[in-house]
């Protein structure tokens, strides 16, 4: 099978789910038996806005033609309009995600470089000292609330230290930001050689990436630890060991083996964790759209509300999609089925 | 812990930074307040539109500042011009015209002429809310420009409070010619634009607005008076209190939007941080609404007035700052009197008056919201005394927005609330009209009694001070009988700001003046 | 597995035996399964005799007690109300507990039959179930859960309800797992033969051996509710002040800490902290006991 019509079969197939992200979205305002309008209209609606909203949605109308005038109108990119921004929710969501992307992947970055090397040593070392200590600490990884471990990171390092600036957006409110290039501040500036820029740009990612990488390592160790235990255990490596290789080259073994279900692995945990990068940048006021859409979320914007939960699911999808395509790239044996 | 070193790093950094990087003259003022500004019309006030609308609109009139003690203050009993030169009254009272300044340039560099101030208030009547209210309670019935420079203010009775109520934000004074351009059929008075826009004349103007984020405004290049210290004001929105007192103590913010009083005791210790107070004019209360059970019983509504301890809420709520509150017109406002309180802390009384009432045991939401920081404390502490009486009442948060929407006039449907707010104008027929009277905007509670809204209205026509005094004296009685609310203190105001920051003066409304601001 | 099924009662003894013998050598095998168990225990203990261990009143406020550190007289200070934090941490276990346990069962009542009537008609009922339970996976469910009850309102019922709704998929995909794997053996066909009807099949025939590995899930299941549900009060949209929960105490102590105030956030931090690390290390070494797959993988 060719790429391109891999690529047409996965998203003939996520069709279906499109549509039932859409009638999620759409129910989640028709839910607690409020009124839609009232909900979307915000608290400082006007009669008249109310009117129109009312109207726009075709509330007199059976639910299946609402459901109808809402796809029409998400696919003319008419998401609604937030009543705390007084702006177009596709707009806001669209100008922040640059924003949530520099600290997500650069937290799942460092993740990873931390995450695989232990999950591999773990199972090299499988029932050793050092597997049940890592296996203990990745517990302590998904047991701590992603927010607590974003204050405690404050605390310490802001607080009682005084190493880390106060958890405050992107950059020092003295520094004017660079100009857009990339969409992260620290790339960018040091694209245009503003060293103050990306001093500060740097120093205040440091503890949110932080935050992102300790949560997204402890899933990372756990399941590389796995996937290499599989392939150790494997028929395939049984051979290689029993026909006397030398360890290093089993491992080598091990290690191209795994690569591919690890990589996936971490692709996919990019969608679990959009939830947590929100409650780091709630926590750390970062400004990107995780923090748009917890503010919604908290303050009953529920026109954003639905925004935000739909990017957070065509995101997904668009990671599923990658994670196939990426598959198919670096094993073309998967493809063929 | 070596705190204070390592927050005076972060300082001296930050001073660094901001020597290398901009030699300038442009002084910058950076404000953290809990949010961005949700608006910009005084007239449909979202949270944070108050606080800025007073910075980008001006009165016809003013109090004059004076020195006391080598601060400055505003001298409330008396008025000066301000965008008007001066006024003459006729008609026995019942018509002022005013002669307005000349040359007074807009933030867009319209002059300012009597159309603008005929179309401003032509905007304020349309809206019926704060505008229409502020009109009512000074009597005007009309406005219309005369001359390109004099504007005539019809009045349906003589008011008293008349030249006071206009050094108000609203109806704010609008650039008409902008504003006509931005008017739509559906939407004639330009409400849309001013939502993420302003138009005025006062000192500053917003630049721009990330919802949520940051605003930040500019001075008006074109303004009349002295040109402001600070050339840009920026409004960053940090949620949380205590980020905001970091970044003040760390100097990468001048000014925070009103400490909570708990943070402000903490700030007064603090090196690079100084706190303003000044006896305040708002009335921190729990709001009861008559329409509700078992709010409906006026047994009730006495009992739990008794049932709050008060001098326990002002120290566990209030540090200890501020004052019991004993009148709905605080005692900042002439005419204030507490020789009719009879509420003191009485817990089997309270007990006593709820079985009368049928009520004991009554389950009751406290409803609050973050407009004030310390609603949720005082709502926990309050639902605390009140459990104690055998009530079974829960504490609930609402957003800001919804509190305020939900005790709009036209709305009033929360049967029990906490909220803060005060007069403006210190006067007692306007704290009374504002508050008690059935059509009073910050009414909120639907309390309504005939008796006392004929004394306010009576007392609205009348300009005999001691004649409005004794009005007034009755309705704070009927308002201590009816006891609609559990007052609980007048809080002091109080301000926090970097040690560096001088000019701060208090006005009526609790809002600094950007424009008052300087480096020492 | 199928000599766990059916049989005479002295094949279930053995069974009993069997599955004791496992859990003494999951015990050796595995230390922090026990030490998991213990914290549970441990704060079980806390939440059955709260009345009994608090020093004091958790939502009686003091105006004179305000923010006091850590003394003798409240070994966890007071908080912004002049409660005492200790007896609201303690307090605080019962709503773990409370959230935990009533998560899972709707969980496990939604999840199981809905797996069982997937794996056992398969076909296009099985497809369409297991592409609505596939469409969960799209969403952050943390994100899910917050959206769902700030629509639906903030109240104790609909936080259970939407958590245990949310995490109902995951019992389902691996009950159908199993059930698939037992369709075809004999005593369910023998079952059919004999004309039982398909309730009976499903409930008496497949559920006592497909339970296992939803058994195995539930503890780590009831982390992941009291993580959840504590965001939900630190964000302010579930459980309120001056209620003695765990995440509300976490936002209050948020705004103190500032001022060197940690004690009024740090403690249910911990006792946050410890309830789901508890859950995770018993429900990993479950995993290992009950999990088919993961009991031949660990051999």
């Amino acid at each position: 099978m060719t790429l391109r019509a891999m690529l047409m079969r996965r998203l003939v197939l996520a069709l279906p789910l499109l549509l039932g992200i859409l009638f999620f979205t759409f129910m989640l305002v028709r839910l607690g038996g409020q009124d839609p309008v009232g909900l979307l209209a915000g608290p400082t609606a006007t009669t008249e806005e109310i009117e129109i909203i009312r109207n726009e949605l075709g509330l007199d109308k059976p639910l299946f033609t609402q459901f109808a005038i809402y796809i029409e109108n998400v696919f003319q990119g008419d998401i609604g309009r937030s009543w705390i921004s007084n702006r177009s929710v596709l707009h806001d969501i669209l100008e922040r995600i640059p924003i949530t992307l520099e600290l997500l992947l650069w937290g799942v970055a460092i993740g990873a470089l931390i995450g695989v090397p232990i999950g591999l040593r773990a199972a090299f070392r499988h029932d050793k000292l050092f597997d049940h200590i890592s296996r203990s600490v990745s517990l302590l990884g998904f047991s701590i609330p992603t927010y607590f471990l974003g204050l405690l990171l404050l605390f310490v390092f802001f607080f009682l230290l005084g190493w880390a600036p106060p958890g405050l957006g992107r950059i020092s409110l003295l520094i004017s930001p660079p100009p857009t290039i990339t969409g992260s501040y620290l790339i960018d500036s040091l694209l245009t050689g503003n060293f103050d820029a990306a001093g500060s740009a740097f120093s205040q990612l440091v503890l949110p990436v932080i935050s992102v990488a300790i949560i997204s390592a402890a899933p990372i160790v756990k399941h590389t630890r796995a996937i290499a235990l599989e392939v150790i255990g494997s028929d395939f490596v049984r051979f290689a060991r029993a026909s006397g290789l030398p360890t290093e080259r089993v491992r080598r073994i091990v290690l191209k083996n795994s690569s591919t279900p690890v990589t996936t692995f971490i692709g996919t945990e990019l969608t679990g964790l959009v939830g947590s990068v929100s409650l780091i940048e709630y926590v750390f006021a970062w400004g990107g759209v995780g923090q748009y859409g917890l503010n919604a979320i908290i303050r009953g914007d529920f026109a954003a509300v639905q925004g935000y939960v739909l990017f957070l699911a065509l995101f997904s999808l668009l990671v599923f999609i990658i994670v196939d395509l990426l598959v198919l790239v670096l094993e073309p044996r998967a493809g063929a089925e | 812990m070596n705190l204070r070193k390592s927050l005076m790093g972060v300082a001296g950094a930050a001073a660094l930074t901001a020597f290398l990087g901009g030699a300038a003259a442009a002084e910058t003022l950076v404000i953290a307040a809990p949010g961005t500004p949700e608006g910009f019309d005084g007239d449909a006030l979202r949270p944070f539109t108050q606080h800025v609308v007073v910075q980008t609109y001006e009165g016809l009139t003013r109090y004059p500042k004076i020195m006391r003690d080598g601060k400055p203050v505003l001298d409330a009993s008396r008025v000066e011009g301000h965008y008007a030169e001066s006024w003459t009254v006729s008609n026995g009272g019942k018509t002022v015209t005013m002669k307005l300044r000349e040359g007074v340039m807009s933030q867009d560099g319209n002059e300012l002429t009597a159309a603008d101030v005929e179309w401003s208030w032509a905007k304020s009547f349309a809206q019926k809310r704060t505008g229409n209210f502020i009109a009512r309670v000074s009597n005007v019935t009309g406005v219309t420009a005369k001359s390109k420079y004099e504007v005539d203010f019809t009045l349906e009775a003589p008011s008293a409070i008349f030249l006071n109520a206009i050094t108000l934000y609203v109806p704010g004074i609008y650039d008409s010619t902008v504003m006509k351009e931005q008017a739509t059929s559906e939407d004639p008075w330009g409400l849309k634009y001013i939502e993420t826009n302003t138009a005025g004349f006062g000192a500053y103007k917003l630049e721009s607005l990330r919802a949520g984020e940051q605003a930040i405004f500019v001075a008006n290049p074109n303004y009349h008076w002295d040109k402001p210290f600070f050339d840009r004001v920026v409004w960053r929105a940090v949620p949380s209190e205590a980020s905001r007192v970091t970044l003040l103590k760390s100097g990468q913010v001048q000014w925070i939007d009103r400490p909570s009083i708990r943070q402000a005791v903490q700030l007064q210790r603090a090196t690079n941080v100084k706190v303003e107070a000044v006896t305040g004019r708002s009335i921190s209360s729990l709001r009861m609404n008559p329409k509700f059970e078992p709010f409906n019983d006026a047994r009730v509504r006495r009992a739990l007035n008794m049932a709050v301890d008060k001098d326990a809420i002002k120290r566990g709520v209030f540090e200890g700052t501020g004052t019991t509150a004993k009148s709905v017109v605080p005692p900042i406002v002439d005419g204030y009197t507490d020789k009719h309180f009879t509420y003191d802390y009485d817990p089997d009384g309270a007990k006593k008056l709820l079985s009368e009432a049928g009520a004991e045991g009554a389950e009751v939401e406290i409803l609050y919201s973050d407009i004030t920081p310390w609603q949720e404390t005082m709502a926990i502490q309050v639902a605390d005394q009140l459990n104690r009486v055998g009530l079974k009442v829960t504490p609930k948060r609402i957003t800001g927005s919804d509190m305020r929407s939900r005790g709009a006039p036209a709305v009033q449907d929360m049967p029990f609330f906490t909220f803060e707010d005060g007069p403006i104008v210190l006067d007692p027929v306007y704290t009374m009209y504002l508050i008690a009277h059935s059509k009073g905007v910050s009414n909120r509670a639907a309390y309504n009694n005939p008796e006392l809204d004929r004394l306010v209205d009576a007392a609205r026509q009348e300009l005999d001070r001691d004649k409005r005094i004794a009005l007034m004296d009755e309705a704070q009685k009927i308002w201590v009988e009816d006891a609609p609310w559990i007052m609980t203190v007048y809080p002091d105001t109080m301000e926090a700001m970097s040690t560096r920051i001088t000019g701060w003066t208090y006005y009526p409304d609790e809002h600094e003046r950007w424009s008052d601001l300087r480096y020492q | 597995m199928a000599d766990l099924a059916i049989g005479s009662a002295a094949q279930n003894k053995s069974a009993i035996d069997k599955a004791w013998g496992r859990i003494v050598g999951l015990s050796k095998r595995s230390p922090t399964s026990v030490i998991g168990f213990g914290i549970i225990l441990f704060f079980g203990f806390l939440a059955l005799f709260a009345p009994l261990v608090m020093p004091y009143d958790p939502v009686q406020a003091n105006p004179d007690l305000i923010l006091q550190g850590p003394s003798a007289a409240h070994w966890f200070g007071t908080d912004g109300n002049g409660m005492d934090v200790l007896s609201r941490v303690i307090y605080g276990s019962r709503f773990a507990f409370g959230i935990a346990i009533p998560v899972v069962i709707v969980a496990l009542a939604l999840g199981v039959p809905i797996g069982l009537y997937a794996g056992y008609k398969g076909g296009n009922i099985d497809e369409i179930i297991m592409r609505v339970v596939d469409a969960f996976r799209v969403f952050p469910s943390i994100i899910l859960a917050l959206a769902v009850v700030a629509a639906a309102g903030p109240s104790l019922l609909n936080v259970v309800l939407v958590i245990g709704i949310l995490d109902a998929p995951i019992f389902v995909r691996v009950v159908r797992a199993e059930v698939l794997a037992l369709r075809s053996s004999n005593f369910v066909e023998a079952g059919v033969i004999v004309g039982n009807p398909t309730r009976r099949i499903l409930f008496v025939h497949l559920l006592p051996n497909a339970i296992s590995g939803a058994m195995a899930q539930t503890a780590v299941r009831g982390a992941w509710a009291v993580r959840i549900s504590a965001t939900l009060a630190f964000l302010g949209i579930g459980i309120q002040p001056p209620t003695p929960e765990w995440g509300a105490m976490i936002r209050q102590g948020a705004e103190f800490m500032v001022n060197g105030q940690w004690w009024v956030g740090i403690f249910p931090g911990v006792a946050l902290i410890l309830m789901v690390l508890g859950l995770n290390m018993f429900g990993d070494g479950l995993q290992d006991l009950l999990d088919p797959k993961r009991r031949s993988a660990g051999k």
